[in-house]
Parts: structure tokens; sequence; C-alpha cells
């Protein structure tokens, strides 16, 4: 496969690639390469330890002054969840299931408090990710962290609430405009009396529960939650309404609508998550040079792409909150069920010129060298080590080393490429040119710090 | 014509390219004159309880429901019959008294909201409470009229969603020689000097050099302006004070900027209300004293209009823990030296004819003063921004 197609692949099923995987993989075809990409996508879950927390027991709990309490450490838990929720995406080998978890966390968005709730529900995304979106949308619908995000605790046959049944098909399933306003009536019917127990375990309350008939899209019947599901899932407008999420995704933000048929094709014959997946990365049009460096980067995604080319880890969980607030997305903390928009919506004067200085602030105390060919030449280290411009913004652990031995063998001309999947606007290639090329360190600070890094 | 020439036109001409429809000039008046109008939005972040703000101390209903935190008569500041001031409210009582405030009671929507984040989304881009938008409503006063970030100023670190539009977004600051320095990195200056491609925003890439070509520019812009600038009146010591300070040093700069925005948070006060809110009062009154002040010294103050609302109200009843749950309609605060109808615009709603949460029912939609401000103080298509038609107001 060439580099191109490769960094491509690596940066939409990932988040970026190294050059040692580029060498692995160039001498291989593209069923190999994406053979390999569907091996390493074993489902670990994600989880923090929480031995400090079994105090607060049902129990005790009742009382205000510890629940109050208990409230207090669940948020610190859920911010530190969210740090090593950023170093494995950094870190993992699984790397698909991984992004295929945070598509699915901005797809069936939701936000809970409880810290218990948030992680059993973020390993429900990883462990679904690349399944069977059936079963996915039923036990996202059974979900503590969603009961209480869309209501679902409060929808009872005596008064429904009917937030999740349309959040259900206006949002997770079939799109604005696709079903009717007696639609989400009837189904919100079947799900009422859906609630979950104190240990986060669903739970049905038959009192609430309307057994009463149901008609939802033209069926008749006692429906439950799951049948009402099953339902949505007959309707073809499902299959296209994820793909073309998946597309928007995954390819580009303006639709083929040939090449979503195809998509929709494929997946509406059993809504196989992995199936879907491995038929798009193995689809020519895929590497077309129209879908290639098109995309502007999430805050996740530039931050872990960073990581990916020189890892480095942060100390303080605040830190790496305040990065990810000053760029628009904090993971576990969505702005509204709609979930964040993408593409341009990340982009305004405020989050550009953060994006463009992030790296320096985080590898080279905020410097980014200037120096033109010839120039006297400080070293990388002692230059920056006389400058304590912005070391308290945040404290980061970098390996240099790492990034040192995977970028030896490789010239200046290859890191531009490795570094940009996009070519760079040309006169600012001319200056990239004219730049002192005396250190990798540097010269990879300078590549980071281009609006044309924003791209993937 | 060189390409830094063509870079800097440009950069000052992008919202003619950018906008469809752009055929009145922003502002022909100097900014410096009279009669260059300006807004400041400010949001009491968290739901104010608007009935301990604006007390209906003769109301039994009041009392009744809250026998451990309404206010006592006597600890109210009275204006008429049924309804006075909070006790940390001395310096809006002033500005009432000279006519230079005007409190509309019940604002609210339809099917409201109780989540901080929803509601406050749904007041910034004045949408119904059913839609997502993702634009807020003074970002699309600067997609239709605005030609840089600078157009419209926020004073803090990030910004929200009133600020951004389709094509355009304000920009957010909480101390202009920091962004200053943030942007100006000299290798920046370099690569968006070398920068040449016409067709800015076409592709992402080029979206992305225009922002910053223009967020470099604006910060610049601020910076320049702030530094010349002075404020001329004494500011109480906290952030919520400085951000006005930042915002008065700006305004009276001459600083081509049609929109502001500041935020106090903390009202979320489901227990323990009493202090908190006495004291939050107080720093958002002082403050706002302050500020007017300072407008008054520099002849700035016939040309701002200051509002002040909160994404929701609190319920009328007191919980058990001296506090008050997420509520609906509340009051909204205008004040500026142009009002047409001052002091009490409408009565308070009833007490007794709440909804089925036990909340105030809205009888003035949010978005009829948003229309209101649009039409008689920015002087634009307020439907065109609003993407709805709604009754003016008749405050302006």
């Amino acid at each position: 496969m060439k580099t191109k197609q490769l960094q491509h692949l690596f940066l939409r099923a990932g988040f970026g690639i190294t050059p040692q995987l580029v060498n692995d993989l160039s001498k291989k075809n593209k069923k190999k390469v994406v053979d390999f990409l569907f091996s390493t996508t074993t489902f670990q879950p994600l989880e923090i330890d929480l031995s400090e927390l079994s105090i607060y027991t049902q129990e005790y709990q009742k009382n205000k002054t510890f629940s109050m309490e208990f409230q207090r450490k669940s948020n610190e838990k859920i911010r530190e969840y969210n740090k090593i929720w950023i170093e494995r995406l950094a870190n993992s080998d699984t790397l698909l299931r991984e992004k295929m978890t945070l598509f699915w966390a901005n797809h069936f968005v939701c936000k809970n408090q409880n810290i218990y709730f948030v992680q059993q529900y973020n390993n429900t995304l990883r462990k679904n990710a690349l399944g069977n979106f059936g079963d996915f949308v039923k036990e996202i619908s059974k979900e503590p962290a969603m009961l209480n995000y869309l209501n679902s605790r409060q929808n009872r046959k005596k008064q429904p609430n009917e937030n999740f049944a349309r959040e259900l098909m206006e949002l997770f399933t079939l799109g604005v405009g696709n079903y009717s306003e007696n639609d989400v009536k009837e189904s919100a019917r079947a799900f009422t009396g859906y609630n979950h127990n104190f240990n986060g375990e669903f739970v049905i309350g038959k009192y609430h529960h309307d057994e009463g008939l149901k008609t939802f899209f033209g069926e008749t019947g006692n429906f439950s939650g799951d049948d009402i599901i099953d339902i949505i899932l007959k309707q073809q407008q499902c299959a296209r309404f994820i793909c073309e999420k998946i597309y928007r995704y995954f390819v580009n933000d303006k639709v083929n609508e040939k090449h979503l048929d195809e998509l929709t094709a494929v997946f509406y014959k059993d809504y196989n998550i992995e199936k879907l997946m491995k038929f798009l990365f193995l689809k020519d049009w895929f590497y077309d040079a129209e879908n290639i460096g098109t995309k502007i980067k999430s805050p996740i995604e530039l931050l872990v792409g960073m990581q990916k080319m020189v890892p480095f880890s942060f100390q303080n969980t605040k830190d790496v909150q305040k990065i990810q607030r000053l760029l628009g997305q904090v993971l576990l903390d969505p702005p509204n069920v709609a979930g964040w928009k993408g593409g341009r919506n990340w982009i305004d004067s405020n989050t550009i010129i953060l994006r463009l200085k992030l790296p320096s602030i985080l590898l080279s105390n905020a410097e980014i060298s200037i120096k033109e060919k010839g120039e006297f030449e400080d070293s990388f280290d002692k230059y920056h080590a006389s400058n304590k411009n912005q070391k308290d913004f945040a404290k980061v652990t970098v390996d240099w080393d790492f990034f040192e031995d995977s970028f030896k063998n490789i010239s200046f001309d290859q890191m531009k490429s490795l570094f940009l999947i996009t070519a760079p606007n040309e006169g600012t290639e001319t200056y990239l040119d004219h730049l002192s090329k005396s250190s990798k360190k540097e010269f990879c600070i300078q590549l980071m710090s281009l609006p044309e890094y924003q791209i993937c | 014509m060189k390409r830094r020439d063509f870079l800097r036109q440009s950069t000052l001409a992008s919202g003619l390219f950018f906008i469809p429809g752009f055929l009145k000039a922003f502002e022909n008046i100097s900014p410096k004159s009279f009669g260059y109008k300006r807004l400041v939005m400010i949001q009491l972040a968290g739901g104010n309880d608007g009935l301990n703000t604006i007390v209906p101390f003769t109301n039994d209903d009041y009392y009744r429901s809250r026998p451990k935190i309404a206010l006592a008569k006597n600890d109210v500041i009275p204006v008429s019959d049924s309804l006075g001031f909070h006790a940390s409210l001395l310096p809006l009582k002033n500005l009432y008294d000279q006519g230079n405030l005007t409190v509309i009671n019940n604002v609210g929507y339809p099917n409201p909201d109780r989540s901080h984040f929803r509601a406050t989304d749904i007041w910034q881009t004045a949408s119904n409470s059913n839609q997502y938008w993702q634009t807020g409503w003074v970002g699309r006063y600067l997609d239709a009229h605005g030609s840089n970030a600078y157009n419209a100023i926020e004073i803090d670190d990030s910004l929200s969603l009133l600020m951004k539009g389709e094509n355009i977004n304000g920009i957010a600051t909480q101390n202009p020689t920091n962004l200053f320095k943030l942007s100006q990195d000299p290798y920046f200056k370099n690569v968006l000097n070398h920068y040449n491609d016409e067709h800015l925003s076409e592709h992402n890439l080029g979206y992305l050099y225009k922002t910053m070509i223009d967020a470099k520019s604006s910060s610049k812009y601020i910076f320049e302006k702030n530094k010349i600038a002075s404020n001329n009146a004494e500011y109480p010591n906290n952030q919520f004070a400085n951000q006005l300070k930042t915002t008065a040093k700006l305004i009276n700069s001459g600083l081509e900027t049609k929109v502001f925005f500041s935020s106090l948070g903390g009202f979320d006060t489901h227990a323990n209300q009493l202090n908190s809110q006495k004291r939050l009062l107080e720093i958002y009154a002082t403050s706002i004293e302050a500020f007017v002040n300072d407008l008054k010294k520099q002849g700035t103050f016939n040309d701002t209009l200051i509002v002040t609302f909160s994404e929701f109200g609190r319920r009328v009843k007191e919980n058990a823990g001296n506090g008050t749950d997420h509520g609906a309609a509340s009051n909204v605060f205008i004040i500026g030296n142009q009002l047409k109808k001052q002091g009490f615009y409408n009565e308070l709603a009833s007490l007794s004819d709440l909804d089925s949460n036990g909340d105030l029912k809205y009888t003035v939609d949010f978005r009829t003063i948003y229309a209101s401000i649009l039409k008689s103080w920015l002087e634009v298509n307020d439907e065109r921004i609003l993407q709805q038609k709604f009754d003016s107001l008749d405050f302006l």
C-alpha cells in the first residue's frame, strides 16, 4: 500500500500512523492491511479503581451529607476517567475499536454524574462498537446513564415522558422527518416503566409499564421497547441514517449518494458494524484523492494524534480538562444530546490560535523556532531550557527518546509528508523549505503548528 | 499588487466575500462618534432566583411558598405597591429612579427546559425548546452584518455558542494582552505572510487559514485599542467587575465592536440560597454601578444597552435545603439611557396559577426582547437573524 493511503486509513480508523508501522505495512496490499486493522480489535474494558467509593452504599447515601460527598468524589473520578480514556486512545493497539467507541459516544450521546454508570456506559459503547447495531441500541436503551439522561425513569404509564422515544428515532436511528408524532407517542408507551436499581441493573417497573396495544409504523401489538427497536430496524432508512453518519465521520463531510447507497445495502442486510467498516475500508473510493486530507481534526483527534508521534502524558488531571475545554470538546461532557457538530464548528478565533500554539505549549515551552538556514544554532534543549514562558499552562512528561528513535532514519522531507496528510500551501511550503533543518524535534513542532496539521 | 497587500485587503474585505446579501455597510458611523450603538449581554449563570431578586413583598402566596427563604418586607427596597428590589440591588434602584432601568417580568418560552446546558443553549441560540441550533443569535447577527471576529467580543477564555455564526464567529478574550501574545508568535506571522491562496474558505484548509488571519488581526486590533484606553471609575475587586472594566475600556477605546458578552456564575442555589444570592447580587449590582459610571463619564452610556438574563428562574416553592430548584420564567433587566418604557414593563405573573412543575408561567417570550433589540437598537432585520417572526416590545 502507498504511504499516503496508509496514512489516510490510519488517520480515519485511528489517530495517525508512526513511521515504524508505515514501514511494516507498506509492503502489504490493501486486503492484508485491512485484515491487520481488524485483527487487533479485542474488547478490553476501560476501568478505573473505584474501591474508595465502595463505602457509599445505598443506605449510606440516604444521608444528604454523604450523598453530596459521593457526588463530589464521583465527579472527581469522572475527570480521572476522562484522562485515562484519552491515554487509552493514544496508547491502545485496538485502535479501530477505540475510534469507533469515540464515534458512538458522539452518536448515542449521554452524560451522567455517577462514575459507576459512566464507566458502564462507556464500556457498553466499547463492547458493541463493532457488533450488531440492533443489539447495541437495545443495550443503550437499558443503560442507567441513558435512562437518566433522557428521562426514561420518568416515563410512566400514567404520564408518559417522550424524551427517549423521540431522540431514539430523531438522533439514534432514523433521523428527523422519518417518523410521525404518533410514532413518538406510541413508542414512548412501550418504554414506560424502564428503570434501574442502585447497582445500575436494568429493571422494568411493572406497575408503570403500559401493557396495552400500541400501533407503531403500521404494526399493532403489545410491543415492548425491544419490539419497537426491531420495527425501527426494519426500516431501510435506519441503515441509511447510520451509514450516512459513518460516511461523514470516516470518509467525507460531503456525502456521495452512490457510495452511501453501497454502504446502506451492506448494512441493511444484518446491521453488522464490523462488516460495514471492513467493506468501507476496502472500497477503492475510500482512497480517492477527494476523500484524503479533507476533514478537520476534532480536538481529541488533534491531541491524541500529537501523542502518537511524540508520546507525552499530562501530570495533572485538571490540565487535560482545561485543554479540552478551551479546544471545545471535553469527553464525557457533551454539549447536548445532539453531540458535537464537528467540522468547521470546531474552529473559531480562539480555538485556532490555541490549536496552532498547542504543540509548542506542550512540547517546547511555547517556542516555535524561526531560525533560517545558516543561522547560529543552539541545541533544541538549550534553546528551550532558557524559556519559562508557558510552563504553568500544563505539566507534561514528554518521551522525546521514542520520537528520536522512530524518526532516526526518516529524512526532513519524509517528515513533512508523514505529519501533513495534505500538501501544504505553496507559500507555506516555500517558507518551510528555507527554515533551518538542524533539529528534527524543532521541525516536528514547526509542522504540528501549521493549519495543515489540523487536517486529517 | 503585492501579495502582502492583497492579504491585508482580503482580510479587511473578507466579510464582503463570504456574506451573502452584504448590502448595508456594517456601520457607516465612526465608532467614536455618538450614535454608534453597542449591546452588552450579561448572563447570570446557574439560574438566578427571580422571585428573590424582584420581590413580591405583599403577596401571600410568596410567603406561603417560601416559609424559610422569603425576604421579609423590611429587607426589601420597595418601588411599587407590590414589588421591590433585593437589598443588594440598591445600585439598580438608583438606576430605576433615574429612568435607566426597565425590568421585564416573566420572561421565558414554551415548554421550558430545566437543564442548565440546554436552557443556556436555547437562550443563546434563540431556538424553540425542541430545536438544537448550532449558531447563536449574536453569531447570526455577525453573519449578516459583521466583517471581523472583533465585532463581537466575549470576555472569557473560550467562546460561547451565543457568539458563533455560520461564517463568522466572535472572539473571546479575558485578557487582551495574553491573547495578543499567544496569537503573535513570529512563526505564525511568517507562515501567514507566505500563505498564498485566493480561494480562502472554499475548502477546509483555506477556512483554517482565513480564521487564523482574522484571529491574529482581531487580537492585535483589540490589544492596541485596549492599550490606549482607560477606565474612569473605581470598580470592586472581583472577576465579574474586571470583565466589565475590560468591556468599558474597550467600548471607550472606540473599538468597532457591536456586542459584548460576560457572565457571572454561581446562581444555582439549591441549598442555603439566602447568603449566596445576597453576595452574588451585590457583586452584580456594584459592578454594574461602576460600569455605568465609567461609561457615563466617558460619554458612551447613551449608546450602550445592557441586557441581563439568566437561563431560567427557580421553583416558586422552596426546597428542603433552604434553597430552590430549577424553574422557568424569570426577569430580564434592560439598562440604558434611551428607554421608552422605564421601570416595570409588566406585572409579575400569578403565583397561584403555576405550570405543572410549580413554576411561573411565562408571559413574554425572550425572543421578543431580542427582536426589539435587533430592530430598534441595532437597527437590522430581526426576522432574518432570529429566523422567526416575533412581535417587538415597546421598551426601545
